[in-house]
């Protein structure tokens, strides 16, 4: 078997919001350089486990361990979860007004890497160079994060952010819907390039396309706060062609059973 | 009783400077008058809905306060030379140490710039044609105590043609007592300057009562750059009306920042009295703890095709309170105006408070006017935006906030805008706004 460290892991993962429990005891573990891939329908729980395991407060994890890196993550608070090298692409990245996407991401850069001199020093190289990669104009770097941002260009900003950044295990949420057909080959690219094989990376989604670019190691069904059925990424060709009802079905007959 | 004490100092009516002119002598005495009889502010006055008239009373009128001339405790070789960032510099503390200085190639120009007490002296025909003109001695209780009793203060005239590059800088500094300093600006036509009146100090760890009266008056095509920080000792409070009057193509631009006193009230309003006239107001108020500040803001148009704006940025955290009131006033006959305003509050806890009342009197139909006005908490899903990227939850709140106030600043012109980033910097940084 493979003797890859396990970078990410959750087990028996519970998460509350408002009093309702959207997410009822889901696992996984990830090693270095495996991709993973969360599908499911909406209203399944996958964006409300994306959001509590990056330590969202609405989010309540009521039960369940996660580890980063053998560290305990539900000891952590948002900022200590993403300095110990979690990053959360948002499905609905939040606007900061007033603050420019290289001031924002200095900052960034300045926090996980302290006082280091050469990251900063190199910072200005590896922003334009990471422009570049999601082909994104220099403009960029002197507008406001996510200030009047379409669609997709929100999207080439969460996926610069995490190329920036360098995560140890990348949470992908959502981060293709609303993408036409060439952004996402330019967002896919991005997130390929962060696959060092050495981090880790999760993708939650409902449709199968961006597997096309994005080949998982393996694949989790969640419905209904749970994970119902696991595999590799033939899974999410199955589910491709037939949708989510005949898993659902399966599932309904299980409980019945 | 406050005003039998009050009533037991006419020996306040001792001359001004020497030989008080009589115009003068009648004014405030007219003004101490007025001030004696006029009732206190009714809280029912939207004006004084959110600040108690008495906070800002004086307890008792000492001689040292009355009205004689300054008597400068600072000896001339103690004071440094002119930095040469300035075109002048004026010094104002309490009213004990008063002086001005002028760079050189100034002082030939027959710009005046002295102590107020020394100017009635030096220059009484000019000060009467302007002193008193915009805040008479009957605007209000407060501005008639200070007509009446004004006891520090400056006289700026820069004569007509005259376009200054670097800014004039005057430290006004109360002390320990009931401070009532006054100032008049006078910028001829075609002349140009940048005035930074930096209101500010601690006085002994003793707290203060400033009551103070700013006049500005910009000629025909003149532009005026008056920027006035606040950051008086958080022991203080401070009562400030402030009136400028844009003569014709005349364009002002005022920028506050307040950032200190206990509690202060502040009125500050631009008549726009020629056509063409431009008024650009930006204010920035930073507040923690318990301030309170009211502030009102006025826009009054009284000529034809003349612009005003208004963008006010409030951060209020811990228990601070902010009440804004704004008035756009456009007369019946004055068309084509455009007048904006906007009023926006970021309340980082839930303790603070901040009231936006926007008043319109606008006579006639042909105007291009708008307001608007926002009060809201900080957003959490901001700040956990933030939180996932590595920041502290410190850091993501002044991020937010700086980025907040970040619009504004980008509108202040770029030789002044490290000043204000400066002093917004201190005070998020915890500055204890003294």
């Amino acid at each position: 078997m493979s003797d890859k460290k396990t970078v990410f892991s959750f087990s028996d993962i519970h998460v509350e919001v408002g009093g309702n429990e959207v997410v009822k005891g889901v696992s996984l573990d990830i090693k270095e350089g495996e991709i993973h891939a969360i599908m499911g329908p909406n209203g399944s729980g996958k964006s409300s486990l994306a959001n509590a395991l990056a330590g969202h407060p609405s989010y309540e994890i009521t039960g369940g361990k996660a580890m980063i890196y053998g560290k305990d993550l539900l000891e952590m608070d948002a900022t200590e979860r993403a300095l110990a090298g979690l990053f959360l692409a948002f499905q609905y990245p939040l606007a900061i007004p007033g603050v420019t996407v290289a001031n924002f991401l200095r900052a960034a850069v300045k926090a996980k890497h302290g006082g280091d001199e050469e990251a900063l020093r190199s910072f200005r190289k590896n922003l334009k160079e990471k422009f570049k990669l999601l082909e994104v104009d220099t403009s960029f770097a002197t507008r406001y994060v996510n200030d009047g941002f379409s669609g997709g260009e929100k999207k080439r900003l969460e996926i610069l952010q995490m190329a920036m950044l360098d995560p140890k295990i990348g949470i992908l949420d959502e981060t293709d819907s609303g993408l036409d057909i060439d952004a996402l080959k330019v967002v896919s690219k991005g997130i390929n390039s962060v696959a060092t094989g050495k981090n880790g990376l999760l993708l939650v989604t409902h449709y199968q396309r961006i597997l096309n670019y994005i080949k998982p190691d393996k694949v989790h069904v969640m419905m209904n706060g749970k994970f119902v059925r696991e595999g590799g990424p033939e899974l999410a060709l199955e589910l491709e062609e037939k949708g989510y009802d005949w898993i659902k079905a399966e599932n309904q007959q299980a409980v019945e059973v | 009783m406050i005003t039998e004490t009050l009533t037991e100092q006419k020996v306040a009516f001792r001359p001004i400077a020497e030989n008080e002119p009589d115009w003068l002598y009648d004014l405030r005495s007219r003004a101490w008058d007025y001030f004696q009889e006029a009732e206190m502010p009714s809280q029912v006055e939207h004006l004084w809905k959110y600040t108690k008239p008495k906070w800002f009373m004086p307890k008792e009128i000492e001689k040292k306060m009355s009205v004689l001339p300054v008597a400068s405790e600072i000896k001339d070789e103690e004071i440094a030379p002119l930095k040469p960032e300035f075109a002048a510099f004026g010094c104002n503390h309490g009213d004990r140490i008063t002086y001005t200085q002028l760079s050189e190639e100034l002082k030939s120009s027959g710009i005046v710039f002295e102590d107020i007490q020394k100017a009635i002296t030096n220059h009484p025909d000019l000060v009467q044609k302007y002193l008193g003109r915009l805040i008479g001695y009957d605007f209000g209780k407060f501005e008639a105590l200070n007509m009446a009793l004004f006891n520090s203060g400056m006289f700026l005239y820069l004569p007509p043609n005259i376009e200054l590059e670097k800014p004039i800088y005057m430290h006004r500094h109360p002390d320990d007592k009931y401070n009532i300093p006054r100032l008049l600006v006078v910028v001829g036509d075609n002349s140009k300057a940048t005035i930074i009146d930096d209101y500010a100090g601690k006085a002994n760890d003793r707290p203060y009562n400033a009551n103070c009266a700013v006049e500005i008056f910009g000629g025909q095509n003149s532009q005026i750059r008056f920027v006035s920080p606040q950051n008086l000792y958080k022991e203080s409070r401070s009562y400030v009306t402030q009136r400028a009057q844009i003569d014709q193509h005349g364009r002002m631009f005022s920028i506050f920042v307040s950032l200190g006193s206990d509690v202060s009230k502040f009125n500050l309003g631009t008549i726009l009295n020629g056509q063409g006239a431009y008024s650009q107001m930006l204010g920035i108020l930073f507040g923690d703890e318990k301030q309170h500040f009211d502030h009102h803001t006025m826009h009054h148009h009284k000529a034809g095709e003349s612009f005003s704006n208004i963008d006010f940025k409030v951060v209020l955290k811990d228990k601070a309170l902010s009440a804004y009131t704004g008035l756009i006033k456009i007369d019946e006959k004055t068309l084509n105006c455009e007048a904006f305003q906007e009023n926006r509050n970021l309340l980082l806890n839930k303790g603070a408070r901040a009231e936006s009342i926007p008043e319109l009197e606008i006579l006639n139909d042909q105007v291009r006017c708008s307001h608007g006005a926002t009060v809201g908490p900080i957003d959490p899903e901001m700040v956990f935006y933030l939180k996932s990227r590595g920041y502290s939850t410190d850091e993501a709140v002044r991020t937010i906030v700086a980025g907040f106030i970040e619009p504004l600043l980008t509108a202040v012109p770029e030789d002044l805008r490290q000043m204000m980033q400066n002093m917004v910097q201190f005070k998020l940084n915890n500055g204890t706004g003294e």
